[in-house]
């Protein structure tokens, strides 16, 4: 479609809020009775839910098993959708289900691609041919994107793992005081989640603030300045390749430090990995318990009260095993067709019960 | 050597050196002209790289100003939060074909990095003193990059907003690909030294096009390179490896030379040449050789039969055969030399002849005078003393038989004197054949000094024998040889008026003896040895001069040789080898 430059600074501006619209220059008593029209066509539907239409989502997971997960986002999809068709890894349909105890959501289906990588979900979702995808710091800070994001509480926690091999506890805690937390979270994660040296955001327990996460640079040099050239490198693997360029500032962070750090040969862990965990429960001890799991930790005792989650934070963090860097949000990109409530809960589930996509206009 | 071998040496020599020449000539000449092309082709390929350098320059400084000039550079450059931006220039360096950008905040801090990311937030100090960044154009630097320091060609631009500016840092990293429209000819290739390192590193140096090898050669050179910071030309190998370089270095910003452009020229071309050119004058020069043996074999039979005639002819005259003539056939110069020896040895026959009768009209007129001289002497006493009968006949009668006694004594001594002067002649006319018997030298010498131990005691003269025992007899006249003996003792006691040492000594030879009878005398002049056997030639007031003519002629009897020694002043030795 050929669009001629606006005039009219009303039609501008409508042109704006609705690129799919097309506006002209007319005589302003045809404008105005087109421009009321559209207003009421597009307040109508704006509002009004309807039943009907594909929810098409992508997400980078590939979750190879046969059978549908029984956990996690998928899992949650099956309050308001039944499965009905599986392929493990690539795609999976969730077909509406008419018997769901809140009513039958209006979408009639779900289809969940599997395996795209975010460069690719972006640019399905900028093309239309995504409802839903999920974004990654910059997507969501962009200026003037026409999608709407969603975005959960901190629930990703961004952690450095050491391995065995790094004994030298001068050597992981000189890492620990090296990594400028800021300037990633400003700059990388475009101030999105929160900065944390503990492993529970401060959402959850509420204690989070009390584990430091400062940058002390010569602090961290004075630590390595006496230890021998091997023990001050070390490789750091990477599981998620999104967070590769974390990783890459985390080494030349450490290079300040003292710390000699590179990546890992094809096919090894890294001395050191940085990892994400998905917290998948409000409750801080169950929260604790599961990033324990997650990590191969040792299961924290029994924590009754805060101080005693306390306790139990603090003694799985003081060796310097585990580094918290971030919380971080699950954040997705939305077509502004899709319409009703936010479909994500705090924790990151999908709750798509509730909403509803418009038809294409005509 | 005959002259013969020596002609067909000379020959094969010739054309050797014919053949050498010929080939060093080729050689060298296609040497030149090889240098010569190579040299245009590198200067074809420098020209290349200079023109696709400054190319390359050109367009990062135009795709740098096109970013600077953007409004997003604007807007970064007025942002308050830059964070914002800082996977832009990943994106700008992409849509602008650069392999480096940064975007850098006025104070020297970086917003966003293509070539790494991660290193936002970092100072780049060099960026912030005040320089006029566009008038240097793009230039080289070093730049580090996550796994290590490359060399690339950037250039700076700035871009400004609300009183605040942003550095814009692009360029394109100085290695293979950058270069990769440099397509040198067949056996040339092009090597880049970057240099990034303190010292020379063989990693930093990378094949362009054309494969890397010899890279602990080449240090040596790029280390020059970089020392004196100057384009040099430079062969290193040997044989069919060996390669010419010609280095240019590429100077950084800061003057320092940070590149090394190596244009590599394979030499094994020319040595394939040359050594064809070589196998070919080989076997030119083999062909020529056996030719050459051929036509110089035919020749010098041509050239040498008449000359070996020649050489025969020359051996009979000198055997004796003077009237030897020389069958000539050609008129050439062979022919004139041959004309030439006919007409020499007929001289030669005509002089000898001449020469006897001229000789033998001296030996008379020598004679005449010798006997003139010899026969004078005595007669004037004669004369005197029949005067002197006369006269006391005529005058004192009363005298005249004591005056005859005494006078015809005076004339018996006188006439035997005449006598003795006349058996000289004879002896030396009829010296008869030596008659041979075994003779012991040592005897015939212990002899002779015997004989003459009263004649040497009176002339004060010591007598000395040397004799050496293990002398062997000889076949020989004893007579003859004793006589030999006598005139030599009798020549020395002359020699030795005032007395002196007379010494004969006998010495074993391998095939024979020798004899030896030394003085101290008064010796003799060269002139004087030389004429010393020579008939009636005496250095002596008296004495016919026949005694040493008569001592030669005996030991040329005895096929012997006999030869004098002598320094005047140092006496004389007289040698008989027989």
């Amino acid at each position: 479609m050929r669009h001629t430059p606006l005039r009219c600074p009303v039609a501008k501006s409508l042109a704006g809020r609705d690129p799919q619209t097309a506006f002209t220059d007319k005589p302003l008593a045809v404008r105005c009775a087109a421009l009321a029209v559209t207003l009421a066509f597009v307040s109508f539907s704006a509002t009004r839910p309807h039943y009907g239409g594909v929810l098409r989502v992508e997400m980078r997971e590939a979750i190879e098993s046969a059978e549908p997960p029984q956990t996690g986002s998928l899992a949650a999809l099956t309050a308001g959708f039944t499965i009905s068709q599986w392929e493990g890894g690539r795609r999976a349909i969730y077909s509406a289900d008419p018997a769901a105890a809140g009513g039958r959501p209006f979408l009639d289906s779900v289809e969940v691609q599997m395996g795209r990588p975010l460069h690719d979900q972006s640019i399905a979702l900028n093309l239309g041919k995504a409802d839903l995808v999920e974004f990654d710091a910059s997507d969501a800070q962009r200026a003037g994107s026409p999608h709407k994001v969603w975005s959960s509480s901190p629930v990703r926690v961004l952690l450095l793992l050491f391995g065995p091999r790094v004994e030298d506890t001068h050597v992981r805690e000189a890492l620990a005081l090296a990594v400028d937390r800021t300037s990633i979270h400003n700059v990388m994660l475009q101030r999105q989640g929160e900065i944390s040296g503990a492993l529970l955001p401060q959402w959850i327990s509420g204690e989070a603030f009390l584990f430091p996460a400062t940058t002390d640079v010569p602090k961290a040099r004075s630590m390595t300045a006496a230890l021998p050239p091997a023990a001050r490198t070390f490789t750091l693997g990477v599981a998620d390749p999104a967070n590769r360029r974390i990783a890459d500032r985390i080494a030349l962070n450490a290079r300040d430090a003292g710390l000699t750090i590179s990546p890992p040969p094809p096919g090894a862990p890294g001395d050191v990995r940085l990892l994400e965990v998905r917290i998948r429960s409000a409750d801080p001890a169950t929260a604790l318990a599961q990033l324990c799991s997650a990590l191969g930790l040792a299961a924290p005792p029994r924590m009754d009260s805060p101080e005693a989650l306390y306790a139990a934070e603090r003694a799985l963090l003081e060796n310097y095993r585990v580094i918290p860097l971030f919380h971080l949000p699950v954040v997705y990109g939305v077509n502004p067709r899709v319409k009703g409530a936010p479909g994500i809960t705090p924790l990151g589930e999908w709750r798509f019960e509730n909403l509803w996509v418009e038809a294409a206009r005509p | 050597m005959t002259f013969r071998i020596r002609l067909l040496l000379i020959f094969t020599m010739a054309v050797v050196a014919s053949v050498g020449v010929v080939e060093w000539s080729v050689s060298n000449k296609t040497r030149e002209q090889f240098e010569l092309l190579e040299a245009q082709r590198v200067d074809v390929l420098v020209r290349q790289f200079r023109s696709e350098y400054d190319r390359r320059k050109q367009e990062i400084v135009l795709a740098v100003k096109r970013i600077a000039d953007s409004r997003l550079a604007s807007d970064i450059a007025a942002s308050s939060q830059p964070e914002e931006y800082y996977q832009e220039a990943e994106r700008l360096a992409s849509t602008n074909g650069l392999d480096c950008l940064e975007l850098v905040a006025e104070d020297g801090s970086i917003v966003s990095s293509a070539e790494w990311p991660a290193r936002f937030s970092y100072k780049e100090e060099w960026l912030t003193p005040a320089k006029d960044w566009k008038a240097m154009g793009a230039f080289l630097k070093p730049e580090e990059l996550q796994d290590g320091f490359t060399l690339s060609l950037l250039a700076v631009d700035t871009a400004s907003a609300e009183d605040h500016k942003l550095y814009v840092v692009g360029g394109q990293q100085l290695n293979r690909d950058f270069l990769s429209t440099l397509v040198p000819p067949e056996g040339m290739r092009v090597l880049l030294y970057r240099n990034l390192d303190p010292f020379y590193s063989p990693s930093r140096l990378i094949p362009v096009s054309g494969t890397g090898q010899r890279s602990g050669e080449m240090q040596a050179l790029i280390e020059r390179v970089l020392h004196d910071k100057r384009p040099m030309i430079q062969t290193v190998g040997q044989g069919e490896d060996a390669e010419t370089f010609h280095v240019l270095p590429l100077p950084g910003y800061e003057g320092n030379v940070l590149g090394v452009l190596l244009i590599g020229s394979s030499r094994r071309d020319l040595v394939r040449l040359e050594a064809t050119v070589r196998r070919v004058g080989i076997l030119v020069a083999a062909g020529g050789i056996l030719l050459g043996l051929a036509l110089s074999w035919w020749a010098t039979i041509r050239v040498t039969r008449p000359v070996m005639r020649l050489a025969e002819s020359a051996a009979k005259v000198a055997a004796g055969n003077w009237g030897t003539t020389v069958e000539t056939t050609s008129s050439d110069e062979i022919g004139q030399l041959a004309h030439a020896f006919n007409r020499m040895t007929h001289e030669l026959v005509e002089q000898r002849d001449r020469l006897v009768q001229a000789e033998r009209v001296a030996a008379w007129r020598e004679l005449a005078r010798r006997l003139a001289h010899e026969l004078k002497n005595p007669l004037f006493p004669l004369q005197i003393t029949v005067e002197n009968m006369q006269r006391a006949r005529d005058n004192y009668p009363d005298q005249f038989d004591e005056v005859f006694r005494e006078s015809t004594q005076t004339l018996l001594a006188e006439l035997s004197n005449l006598k003795q002067i006349i058996g000289r002649f004879s002896d030396f006319a009829k010296m008869p054949a030596p008659e041979m018997q075994t003779v012991n030298c040592n005897e015939l010498a212990e002899a002779t000094l015997k004989l003459f131990e009263p004649q040497l005691a009176k002339s004060g003269v010591e007598a000395k024998s040397e004799l050496d025992p293990r002398l062997r007899a000889v076949q020989a006249d004893p007579e003859q040889l004793t006589r030999v003996l006598r005139n030599l003792v009798l020549n020395a006691i002359d020699a030795m008026p005032n007395g002196g040492t007379l010494t004969i000594r006998t010495v074993a030879l391998a095939g024979g003896v020798r004899l030896e009878v030394s003085d101290t005398g008064q010796g003799l002049t060269p002139e004087e040895c030389e004429r010393l056997f020579t008939p009636y030639y005496t250095t002596k007031t008296h004495g016919t001069g026949l005694g040493l003519a008569i001592v030669q002629s005996v030991v040329s009897d005895h096929k012997g040789r006999i030869a004098v020694e002598s320094q005047p002043g140092k006496g004389s030795t007289f040698r008989i080898e027989l």
